[in-house]
């Protein structure tokens, strides 16, 4: 398929070459790189104890990574729950955060008064920096002053602590995520829709279905690769959302509502945890690597159909 | 053709927003990072502090950098420095963090600078002596310098105290319970202590020394987390938001803690003097503030206490600054740390300020006059312990920390075996410093 | 149904809404009297109180200037790096060009937040540290905006490039002409999302600047979420946090037409 002309000099077979190389050079750089001397210190532990400053690392094998998964280390305990945390909080974002989102376009997608209002409202906390939306909403969950509890106790209820309490915290990071997300969600689903022709539902409309049933046969599966890019998107940047937690709660009483990025921000720190911190983010890098591959061999399964 | 020209101006653009970052200078540059602990514009506070010192001190400049709170001062600086970066010269951190940056070589004492003074006996005893503590060394050597102190401090409601028919505040455990029971409503709090939000070793650490024990010594290498005493404290910080019922389960966050007092939403918070002015300029009540009540150990001054808490002045140096620029170094924590500086820093801000000359010198003498709060603080200085740090500070501190929020959030009913499992933790990490 | 609908609607919208109307009325509110004290709509009074303190704290034109700076600089050297990419992806044929996307495609899967501390030597390496072009330079590679070029190009007719190629136009002139011309929504969109994206931003420019003449407004707003000591100050926090949001908000509610638009038309589905 190649359109240059026939001379095939030197610098045409070059020419491609020279066209990603920007991009390769930075992602090299800047993603590659890194992520492989990663990989090479996760292996390493610092030296520790006294006059340790000046000292290589060792060679410890696996040894960080079986420290990881030892419940009674320090550092074990802690990646524990921020590792099941992150789990379910990417989970709970793709199975509430992603349907909202397809609702959302079903119900702005058609035209409708004050259409663009409507979309404003759901959309604009995509617009926020994270930080500001977590100070937001900050305010809404402090206990003693906040708008959540002033309206719960209007109502006769005592209040909730919702970031003190640990069976409320990551509840409570959770909705600030679906809230900011969804929105951003439906703008792909809107932008999917545009893409199904009108005429497919008058003549559905004629055979008699219902709209569920429409939604159902015709709307889902045309929307289907839509659907799994936007869980694609929602579960890598899942893994990647931490800065709201530097407003709300900083990772909740004893971790209960850390996410791993953050546990590793929190402990880049100090020298003595670098083999823990890269370990961890191997493990971190894993797990989004190993969900993006698998549905990217599922897209392109879906292209061959 | 076009389109290289543009991506060519474009390069030349950026290449010019990077020479015009690193502006040459004959001046020396002082590299000065601070943490924004106050809201009173810390910076516009500093700028002027600079602009007084270098009009005393031509050819040198400030460079005034706000860093983020104490933790992502800390932060920033260590991933500076371990990057390869030049980091500050001179910043302001937590007195606590003496450790994690002299384990590291990246600051030098303060010590062989006051040894070079002509008058450096006097400096040092001006200051008091508590705020010195997390300052030296096991050694004795003075490695940093006060700067924005402050302790925990009791504040009451003193009109919300006199409706209830109390006239003054409580001074033990025994009548802070009462007094918060008393005041307790379904509106209000009775007592609202800030130990959920990320940080309660600070507050907790109030209790444990008026257990009759405090959970760190001079000795970097031990920790006294388990001990009768330690258990004890928990357990009553806990009871004050079950059994006793007189604040939220789990403990206060410590941002919203002034605010709902100042709604009079709280009767009784504990928390930092560093607040002290903010509240004072927001209530309509009369804010009473008391040392925080002795605990089991007695009235006789030893069940008082608490920690000492703030900021010191640190000077980082890997062995490559000249002479010159450090000599430039110490005259800028010498203004800062003079009782002129320390007078306005503590009288806009409520720190404590750091040294005795400071408290008569204005504006800090007249405040103090005019508010006898200031003075409390100052005074309960005589009863406060050394704030927690050891080797490993930040790790032990996270395990502490940590052990504390299962504690009071319920998770771990057994405090005792809680306790055990982290000092045994810490002790690990000790012993690979002995 | 229909009913069904509107009233779904109509709730879901309210409460997306209620942090929004309640970051504006907490903003114009007594810092003294929170939401749980007096009416919880209005204070006493209707202040400007929070703003005047929110704007001494931070310098912040300079902060929305630098933010401009920062997002822009991103955004057009991605735009050439993107687009010459794409087109070799979409329409040329290479050894190890399979191997090259995936390897371009690791961005996606390595979060750059995750490499702080790497990323960190490496600008210091370079001796890019405190400077704008640190700020900039990682994200001038977009495997985001390759992937989206690449599948909108393919979609331009080939004729269209050989008909071009006839009438002598060498590479330079066949990208500008017949594929960037024809992929302007794409460009759009992807513009809407680098944009978004990088205005957001807060950890990366706070690790790595250290000068108020370069950063970002996220990092000056920071600054009112950490008034450690003092607790919290929600009308002052608030104020800023509003100076912050306004204009992305306002041109969101003025052109949301447009960006809904070329969202559909970019290929992204």
């Amino acid at each position: 398929m190649r359109a240059q002309s026939p001379r095939h000099s030197f610098f045409s077979h070059l020419q491609p070459y020279l066209l990603i190389a920007p991009t390769l050079i930075l992602v090299l750089m800047f993603n590659v790189l890194p992520a492989i001397k990663t990989v090479t210190d996760s292996l390493h532990r610092p030296a520790r104890g006294l006059n340790a400053a000046g000292k290589a690392p060792d060679y410890v094998g696996l040894q960080n990574f079986q420290d990881l998964f030892d419940e009674s280390h320090y550092m074990g305990a802690r990646f524990r729950r921020a590792f099941r945390n992150t789990i379910v909080f990417a989970l709970a974002t793709v199975v509430i955060g992603v349907p909202l989102g397809l609702l959302l376009a079903l119900l702005l997608n058609h035209k409708q008064p004050l259409r663009g209002l409507w979309r404003f409202a759901v959309f604009y906390p995509s617009l926020l920096p994270l930080i500001g939306a977590a100070s937001i909403w900050s305010f809404i969950f402090s206990d003693s002053i906040g708008l959540a509890n002033a309206v719960l106790k209007s109502l006769g209820h005592p209040g909730l602590n919702w970031l003190g309490d640990r069976n409320l915290a990551l509840l409570s990071v959770i909705i600030v995520n679906i809230w900011k997300q969804a929105g951003y969600f439906m703008i792909f689903f809107l932008a999917g829709l545009q893409h199904i022709p009108r005429d497919i539902y008058e003549s559905a409309s004629l055979d008699g279905a219902s709209d569920l049933q429409q939604f159902a046969s015709l709307t889902l599966p045309l929307l289907r690769r839509t659907l799994l890019f936007v869980i694609v998107i929602s579960f890598i940047f899942a893994f990647q959302t931490v800065e709201q937690l530097q407003a709300l709660g900083e990772g909740g009483p004893n971790d209960s509502a850390n996410l791993l990025l953050y546990l590793i921000f929190q402990n880049i720190s100090e020298r003595r945890n670098w083999g823990y911190v890269n370990a961890m983010t191997i493990v971190l890098i894993g797990v989004v690597l190993t969900f993006t591959i698998a549905n990217f061999l599922l897209f392109e399964r879906d292209e061959g159909n | 053709m076009n389109h290289q020209i543009r991506v060519m101006i474009l390069f030349t653009l950026l290449a010019l927003f990077v020479s015009g970052a690193a502006l040459a200078h004959d001046d020396i540059v002082i590299d000065f990072y601070f943490p924004s602990a106050t809201a009173n514009d810390a910076e516009g506070i500093f700028q002027r502090y600079a602009d007084m010192f270098q009009e005393e001190n031509p050819g040198i400049t400030i460079n005034s950098v706000f860093s983020g709170s104490y933790t992502d001062t800390r932060n920033t600086i260590l991933t500076e420095l371990q990057g390869g970066g030049a980091g500050p010269d001179v910043a302001v951190m937590l007195s606590i963090d003496l450790y994690s940056f002299a384990e590291e070589g990246y600051i030098v004492p303060a010590q062989t600078f006051i040894d070079a003074m002509a008058d450096g006996g006097a400096y040092i005893s001006d200051f008091f002596p508590a705020l010195m503590a997390n300052g030296i060394d096991e050694m004795g050597t003075v490695w940093s310098i006060p700067f924005q102190r402050s302790t925990p401090i009791l504040y009451y409601n003193a009109d919300l105290l006199a409706e209830a028919g109390y006239d003054s505040p409580p001074t033990n455990n025994a009548e802070l319970v009462e007094i918060a029971q008393a005041l307790t409503t379904d509106e209000r709090d009775g007592l609202l202590v800030p130990v959920a939000g990320g940080f309660p070793i600070w507050m907790y650490q109030s209790f444990a020394i008026a257990y009759g024990q405090n959970i760190v010594s001079d000795d970097p290498t031990k920790v006294y987390f388990n001990t009768p005493e330690a258990v004890a404290a928990v357990e009553f910080v806990r009871s004050l938001g079950t059994d006793l019922g007189v604040g939220p389960a789990g403990g206060a966050a410590w941002g919203d803690t002034p605010v709902a007092f100042l709604a009079g939403q709280a009767a009784m918070i504990y928390h930092t003097t560093g607040n002290l002015s903010r509240i004072l300029d927001g209530a309509d009540f009369e804010v009473g503030v008391w040392y925080l009540p002795s605990g089991p150990a007695g009235e006789d001054g030893t069940g008082y206490g608490s920690p000492t808490g703030g900021g010191n002045l640190y000077i980082f140096d890997d062995g490559s600054k000249s002479k010159e620029e450090l000599d430039a170094i110490w005259k800028w924590v010498l203004f800062l740390s003079s009782p002129e500086i320390q007078s306005d820093w503590g009288a806009t801000t409520g720190y404590i300020a750091s040294n005795a000359t400071a408290w008569e010198t204005e504006p800090l003498a007249s405040r103090a006059m005019e508010y006898a709060q200031y003075g409390v603080a100052r005074d309960q200085l005589q009863h406060a312990d050394k704030e927690f740090s050891s080797y490993a500070t930040i790790t032990i501190q996270g395990i502490i920390n940590k052990t504390l929020e299962s504690i009071l959030t319920g998770e771990s009913e057994d405090a005792q075996a809680a306790m055990d499992a982290a000092q045994a933790q810490i002790d690990g990490i000790l012993a690979e410093y002995k | 149904m229909r009913q069904i609908a509107s009233v779904t609607k109509t709730v879901i919208a309210i409460l997306f809404l209620i942090p929004l109307i309640f970051t504006l009325l907490v903003s114009l509110r007594p810092e003294t009297e929170p939401v749980t004290k007096g009416n919880i709509f209005f204070g006493s009074e209707l202040t400007f109180e929070n703003y005047q303190r929110a704007f001494v704290i931070a310098p912040w034109s300079l902060h929305y200037i630098n933010s401009i700076i920062f997002v822009a600089g991103v955004l057009l050297v991605q735009l050439v790096t993107v687009t010459g990419a794409a087109y070799a992806f979409a329409r040329m044929r290479f050894l190890g060009r399979d191997l090259l996307l995936i390897v371009i495609l690791l961005q996606l899967m390595i979060p750059s937040g995750v490499l702080l501390v790497q990323n960190f030597r490496m600008i210091n390496t370079l001796g890019l540290f405190d400077t704008r072009i640190a700020l900039m330079i990682p994200y001038w590679g977009s495997a985001f905006g390759v992937l989206l070029l690449r599948q909108t190009f393919r979609e331009v007719p080939i004729e269209l490039e050989e008909a071009a190629r006839i009438d002598g136009a060498n590479l330079a002139q066949v990208i500008r002409h017949v594929y960037v011309t024809n992929a302007i929504p794409a460009y759009l969109a992807f513009a809407l999302v680098s944009v978004s994206t990088h205005w957001n931003e807060f950890l990366w420019p706070f690790i790595i600047t250290r000068s108020e003449g370069i950063r970002p407004l996220t990092v000056g707003l920071n600054k009112l979420i950490k008034t450690t000591d003092q607790g919290a100050f929600y009308g002052q926090l608030m104020a800023g946090t509003l100076i912050v949001i306004a204009p992305l908000v306002i041109l969101f509610l003025l052109f949301q037409r447009q960006f809904v638009e070329s969202f559909a038309r970019s290929g992204i589905r």
